[in-house]
């Protein structure tokens, strides 16, 4: 077990324009979950193979414990990693592709039979210890791609994406069975994926990037809660926030021919560097409104989930120039009168709308 | 894959057209469907014009000399074949002869898959310097002509004193530049990174990763070079009729002094050939089992 750090660490590739990781600073506590989630290209996966070791650091120092590994080849880190398609080693069987590295480390062969079995029941192997990896679902192959990490019992475990090849079905119940091993365990953990739903449900901390660069790293609530910028708010939470930008007027900002209420403070604060504010509103927090109240919009799409209904929506009176691209997506009691081509007015929720500066794109409270 | 589909040896083929025929089948999916009487047909007759300069051998190696000589030539083996045999022996050390070839073409088998998958490997997985151009230089090593390395290749096995034994044919082709070229082309589609990765996040140092990992995942494409390897080296025959004598022969160098006189003796020169054909057929039959295709499913999620 152990605390991960990253200190300013920046991975620049030969003839890229910019970093694909700048500056990283993250602390990771002992026993830890943190994930690691971001859009494709915002170097995720990059920091991750940082960590391990396989990919340099070109500056900055990377930490295990109270150990510099900046330099360290991947063997003196003793990390394990879950790699996305699992990375099997096609010619040995379960049981040797989880001793392998026991092996390589010099530890008896009883020990390592021992070692191998405790993990294979932990994940439920133990019938397939002595097939081969092609002779295994994908579901088994992910599982012994865990065992392979957890049998070292290393201080850091690394996994990146590793549930991306399942089906959808498989992965909601893999993604709890590795969260709770990983509790079970205790063992620090990073993990990288672009799926934000992975990154709630699983991690004690998110932290978001983009772009090589962290946002924002927070617990799932406060990044739900309280994301930092626009790109948070933007991507945490499914269906998305409703982000609309527009200039600051008396009492909020003009979105049409409408006026969304923001609070003065915020607003004068919002505004400051071009007088244009962007302001977030969970599809939840919208409320329908009675006529001549509110937002006027038109239902393009109505989603039935049998649990909730989410209406996707547009301005009715946007100009042409204007918003187009903010399409408002509303949640609503399922079977729900509304139907597609129907009039709205909507009306947020008073404490429930993110304000951010147009132009920094950072949130003002 | 295309670079992998099994040699053909032009003797060593089997005359069963069902075998092709199934594989088709089953790569092109149910939309050929089943292979009609005109693949059958096309197959069978590819079968029998490759066998037939082996089963020729056979025939004209089991008759007298006039007996092949006459009109219509036989098409049955006879009962002459041993007596062939016994005189192919008497005028060229044959039994010597194939054991030097085994030697020669075993050494440089193991030599030529062994560097090259190594090298290979490097070319294909490995980062550093110069990469490029050291790639570059290898395989513009294919475009110089045997010929021109005979005579300063001569004058060192003359200074190192090695002429007329075998290191002298074993230790020039010890690697292949195309061997080189084709592990690598294998190796870069064949081995994924991240099971390299793998093997050094579990402690592995390159050799071990070498050792443990890429070999294994390369044996199909070792295989199908250790058996061109084998076939070109046992075939060989320019360079060992220079470093080499009669009286310490290669197959093919012996087989050169067999038959000679004022009329050949195509009877017994066929015998030889036959004796001297044998061990390939005998390698041929064991390494194409070892094409182990389908060997990295499952490795990653494809």
């Amino acid at each position: 077990m152990a605390t991960v750090s990253f200190q300013q660490a920046s991975r620049i590739y030969p003839k890229a324009e910019r970093p694909a990781v700048d500056a990283l600073d993250l602390e990771i506590a002992d026993g830890e979950f943190l994930v690691l989630v971001g859009p494709s290209g915002c170097g995720k996966s990059t920091s991750l193979r940082m960590l391990a070791g396989l990919e340099e650091v070109d500056t900055g120092s990377i930490v295990i414990g109270d150990r510099d590994v900046t330099d360290s080849p991947p063997k003196e880190r003793d990390i394990a990693m879950v790699f996305q398609n699992y990375a099997l080693y096609p010619h040995m069987t379960v049981e040797e592709n989880m001793g392998f590295a026991l092996k390589l480390a010099g530890i008896s062969k009883d020990e390592r039979a021992t070692r191998v079995r405790e993990a294979a029941k932990i994940l439920d192997l133990e019938p397939y210890l002595a097939r081969r990896p092609k002779a295994l679902s994908g579901g088994q192959r992910q599982r012994v791609a865990m065992g392979r990490a957890i049998v070292r019992n290393p201080q850091v475990f690394l996994m990146d994406e590793p549930l991306s090849n399942l089906d959808a079905k498989l992965r909601v119940q893999t993604r709890t069975q590795i969260a709770a091993l990983q509790r079970r365990l205790g063992t620090t953990t990073v993990y990288v994926t672009h799926d934000q739903v992975e990154a709630m449900t699983m991690g004690d901390r998110v932290a978001v990037l983009k772009d090589g660069v962290l946002q924002q790293c927070d617990t799932p609530g406060e990044l739900y809660d309280r994301p930092a910028n626009v790109f948070v708010a933007g991507f945490i939470g499914s269906p998305a926030m409703n982000l609309v930008t527009g200039d600051a007027v008396d009492g909020g900002v003009q979105v049409g021919n409408a006026v969304l209420p923001v609070p003065r403070e915020q607003l004068t604060r919002a505004a400051a560097s071009n007088g244009k504010v962007t302001v977030g509103f969970r599809p939840e927090a919208v409320r329908l409104a009675g006529p001549g109240e509110g937002l006027p919009v038109r239902v393009d799409v109505v989603e039935q989930l049998g649990s909730d209904a989410f209406l996707y929506t547009s301005l009715a009176d946007a100009p042409d120039d204007v918003l187009h691209s903010a399409d408002l997506v509303v949640r609503t009691e399922p079977r729900s009168a509304v139907t597609t081509g129907q009039q709205l007015w909507l009306s947020t929720d008073r404490g429930a709308v993110h304000v951010f500066d147009a132009q920094t794109q950072q949130r003002v409270d | 894959m295309a670079t992998l589909a099994p040699p053909v040896p032009d003797a060593g083929r089997s005359p069963s057209p069902a075998a092709p025929a199934t594989r088709r089948r089953h790569r092109g999916g149910s939309k050929a469907g089943k292979p009609g009487p005109v693949t059958y047909t096309l197959l069978t007759l590819v079968a029998l014009v490759s066998i037939f300069p082996l089963y020729w051998t056979l025939v004209a190696g089991s008759h007298t000399n006039a007996e092949i000589a006459a009109t219509p030539p036989p098409f049955l083996p006879n009962a002459s074949l041993f007596d062939n045999f016994q005189a192919a022996l008497e005028q060229a050390p044959i039994g010597k002869a194939i054991l030097n070839s085994v030697l020669v073409a075993g050494s440089i088998t193991v030599g030529t898959v062994l560097f090259c998958t190594l090298a290979g490997f490097a070319f294909a997985k490995l980062q550093f310097r110069g990469k490029g151009v050291l790639l570059g230089l290898v395989i513009g090593t294919m475009m110089v002509p045997t010929q021109l390395a005979v005579i300063p290749l001569f004058m060192m096995i003359a200074e190192l004193q090695w002429v007329n034994q075998l290191q002298a044919v074993i230790l020039p082709t010890l690697v292949s530049a195309f061997g080189v070229f084709f592990m690598r082309q294998y190796l870069i589609s064949a081995l994924p990174n991240e099971l390299l990765e793998a093997g050094r996040v579990d402690g592995a140092s390159t050799f071990r990763i070498f050792w443990s990992i890429v070999v294994p995942v390369a044996r199909p494409a070792m295989a199908v070079l250790a058996m061109l390897t084998f076939l070109t080296a046992w075939n060989e025959f320019f360079w060992p009729l220079i470093a080499l004598t009669t009286a310490n022969p290669t197959v093919q160098v012996a087989l050169a002094g067999l038959g000679s006189g004022y009329v050949p003796q195509r009877s017994v020169i066929m015998a030889g050939t036959l004796l001297g054909t044998l061990p390939v057929l005998i390698v041929f039959t064991i390494l194409g089992k070892q094409i182990v295709g389908g060997i990295m499913q499952g490795a990653v999620k494809g």
